[in-house]
């Protein structure tokens, strides 16, 4: 910026001088004779005073020795002009001198002192560039701005790339958007996409593998299940235990085959049932989870309550997915109950357009270093007991992708005195993520 | 002897099933595609047809679509598991329930018995004086298996005449949920088991509402249903 101004301060200054050189000696001393002849004296004096007044180059009126009628210093190399103007005068070489004849027969010279326009000045007589200083600000912002958008806007997309693959979506490309630009920002967005390509490609390789795993465990385990089927009903009454543990560990399988599948589905962004959110009560959605839960409690002893009686909840959403992690969330919370435990669920708006549902146990709750990564699939708060319980660790994988598919979230916080608590926000108007 | 037509591409779950069903005195015809699978339905007379959705050609589903306008056999349905959508889809077709494969052979012949079951007592009630049901302007033959509203008769599934039945029949008060699972699915109410409630959403549409734009069904939260009288 700083550099433009001067670029174009100089310029403006080259053009004055040369305009100035060629003019000085027929011009400016035609209108200091103009002046002179005028108003005498007095009226030369007043001329000379206003150009000093506004021009950038100090105009110097000199008697034939050199000294300034204003009493201005006057530099050496303007002494020495006005020496080699009176010689080529006296040599009869200059045909045009910047000399002024008054009325009463005094000669006085006019001189420019090119080398006396100094950065003081130009501040003193901010009109001689007023309106190139505007010029100069506007052109050079919008030069500045030009340029600085150059730069930034390529780095603003990578930084949008970058927050998409933090969010896990790694089919954002950068490269192509940025057009026929060829720079290191580019080649950074290049190599960038072909991260965020292989990365995509690995993770999808991995779901898809999961996936097709659990799909083409079905027809085997279905065949398997008719055939122990028909083997009890021929045994009759022969080894029904290993029959029923047998039924019972594909039970299990086929449990966790469904929800590997209900995991990934959610993962693709894939969801089941309608397309376009539906309207329903939040609360009586909560109150059909807590009725059909009661069976599966009073197997262990345990009561399951409301903390206060739910307020009306409408919300916009899928309700299947808001059922689903809801389901999942309280057989969890039985499943890690001691028999007898109380399990306390509640409704209440949370802020603006947010409903807040909580289900808290009795249970011996979490660890607070895996407070976070019991959501993610497979991880369980603790491995050891986790095989008496019956869980795989999916569900609350299930329930936080339900949720982040409304916008929503869901954290873990343990209680004082025991017991996890779940904290479910949904959005009331949620729409599904795209 | 009940007739059971089984239609699944998989040869050896099919025989499997096919033993297990005559073992416990069923006759069983097979089909292993959907165009077989609607052909069969449509020549033999059949007490029940269990249907995958998964087929090759013709899926269950399409089956089903077209099977519906012509006969009421009671259908179930075998879903992928753990694919609601497609039990949903199956409902919407005209299911009368589904199962997720794969299944305990147990809880598919309980299902099957519980839907013999029910068709057997809706054909049974003709005899009975009380085979003629009007609440309101809805009038329910329990003998012809017809509903109408005013003049118009409305097209049910089995299933859902079931429920509609024991409804009507309690008209006024609320029928619970396990109630209404035991009478009319004739099963017990299962855990996080949603489909009684994806029936009466299939039964509110096809009813329509009170002549002054109530909702007939009411859902009583935590408790169960309830036809409104007027």
């Amino acid at each position: 910026m700083v550099f433009a101004v001067s670029l174009y301060l100089d310029y403006a200054n080259a053009k004055q001088e040369s305009r100035v050189r060629e003019d000085g000696s027929r011009g400016l001393v035609t209108a200091a004779q103009v002046a002179a002849d005028g108003g005498g004296y007095a009226g030369l004096l007043a001329w000379v005073r206003e150009q000093d007044a506004e021009q950038l180059i100090p105009l110097l009126l000199l008697d034939r020795d050199g000294r300034d009628v204003l009493g201005r210093e006057v530099p050496l190399r303007v002494l020495a002009r006005l020496q080699r103007h009176q010689q080529a005068l006296r040599e009869g070489q200059e045909r045009r001198t910047p000399l002024l004849t008054l009325a009463d027969g005094r000669q006085l010279w006019l001189m420019l002192d090119f080398q006396g326009a100094s950065l003081s000045r130009l501040v003193s007589r901010p009109k001689v560039i007023a309106l190139q200083l505007v010029l100069a600000t506007l052109i050079g912002g919008a030069v500045c701005f030009l340029l600085a958008w150059y730069l930034i806007s390529p780095i603003e997309r990578l930084r949008k790339a970058a927050a998409l693959y933090g969010a896990g979506d790694f089919r954002h490309r950068v490269g192509p958007s940025l057009g026929g630009r060829r720079d290191e920002i580019v080649d950074l967005a290049f190599a960038m996409d072909s991260m965020a390509g292989r990365i995509d490609k690995l993770i999808r390789s991995q779901h898809t593998l999961l996936r097709d795993v659990s799909h083409e465990l079905r027809s085997p385990l279905a065949r398997a299940q008719a055939a122990v089927g028909v083997a009890r009903q021929q045994a009759g009454e022969v080894a029904t235990p290993e029959f029923d543990r047998i039924e019972g560990e594909m039970d299990r399988l086929n449990e966790l085959i469904g929800q590997i599948l209900s995991y990934y589905r959610l993962d693709a962004g894939q969801r089941p049932g309608q397309e376009e959110p539906e309207a329903f009560r939040l609360d009586e959605l909560m109150a059909d989870v807590v009725e059909e839960s009661r069976p599966l409690a009073a197997e262990k002893g345990c009561e399951i309550a409301w903390e206060s009686p739910p307020p009306p909840a409408p919300v916009a959403g899928h309700e299947a997915l808001v059922y689903s992690a809801l389901t999942n969330v309280m057989q969890n919370a039985i499943r890690y109950s001691p028999a007898g435990g109380r399990i306390e669920v509640g409704l209440a708006a949370a802020g603006e357009a947010v409903w807040e549902m909580r289900i808290s146990d009795a249970g011996p709750g979490v660890e607070p270093a895996l407070l976070e990564r019991i959501f993610e699939p497979f991880v369980r708060a603790d491995a050891s007991r986790a095989k008496n319980t019956g869980g795989f660790g999916l569900g609350l994988a299930i329930a936080k992708r339900a949720m982040e598919h409304h916008g929503g979230t869901i954290a873990a916080r343990n209680r004082e005195g025991g017991g996890l608590t779940l904290v479910m926000d949904l959005p009331a108007g949620s729409r599904p993520r795209e | 002897m009940p007739r059971l037509l089984l239609a699944d591409d998989d040869l050896d779950f099919c025989a499997l099933l096919e033993r297990y069903f005559r073992t416990e005195g069923f006759a069983v015809e097979l089909a292993h595609d959907g165009d077989q699978a609607l052909a069969a339905a449509l020549a033999g007379d059949f007490d029940l047809i269990v249907l995958d959705i998964m087929m090759p050609g013709m899926s269950g589903l399409e089956v089903l679509r077209r099977l519906r306008p012509l006969r009421r056999t009671p259908v179930l349905m075998l879903t992928a598991l753990g694919d609601d959508a497609d039990s949903l889809r199956g409902f919407e077709e005209g299911a009368d329930d589904y199962l997720g494969k794969p299944c305990n052979l147990k809880v598919l012949l309980a299902r099957i018995r519980a839907l013999l079951r029910r068709s057997e007592a809706v054909g049974a009630a003709g005899q009975d004086d009380r085979s003629q049901l009007r609440v309101g302007d809805l009038t329910m033959n329990v003998h012809s298996l017809s509903v109408k509203r005013l003049e118009s008769s409305i097209d049910l599934t089995s299933t859902e005449f079931a429920i509609l039945e024991a409804l009507l029949r309690s008209a006024g008060q609320v029928v619970s949920k396990s109630e209404l699972s035991e009478k009319a699915l004739r099963r017990p109410l299962g855990r996080f088991d949603r489909s009684l409630d994806v029936h009466i959403g299939r039964l509110r549409q096809k009813i329509g509402p009170l002549p002054d734009g109530g909702e007939r069904i009411k859902t009583v939260r935590g408790v169960g249903y309830q036809y409104v009288t007027e």
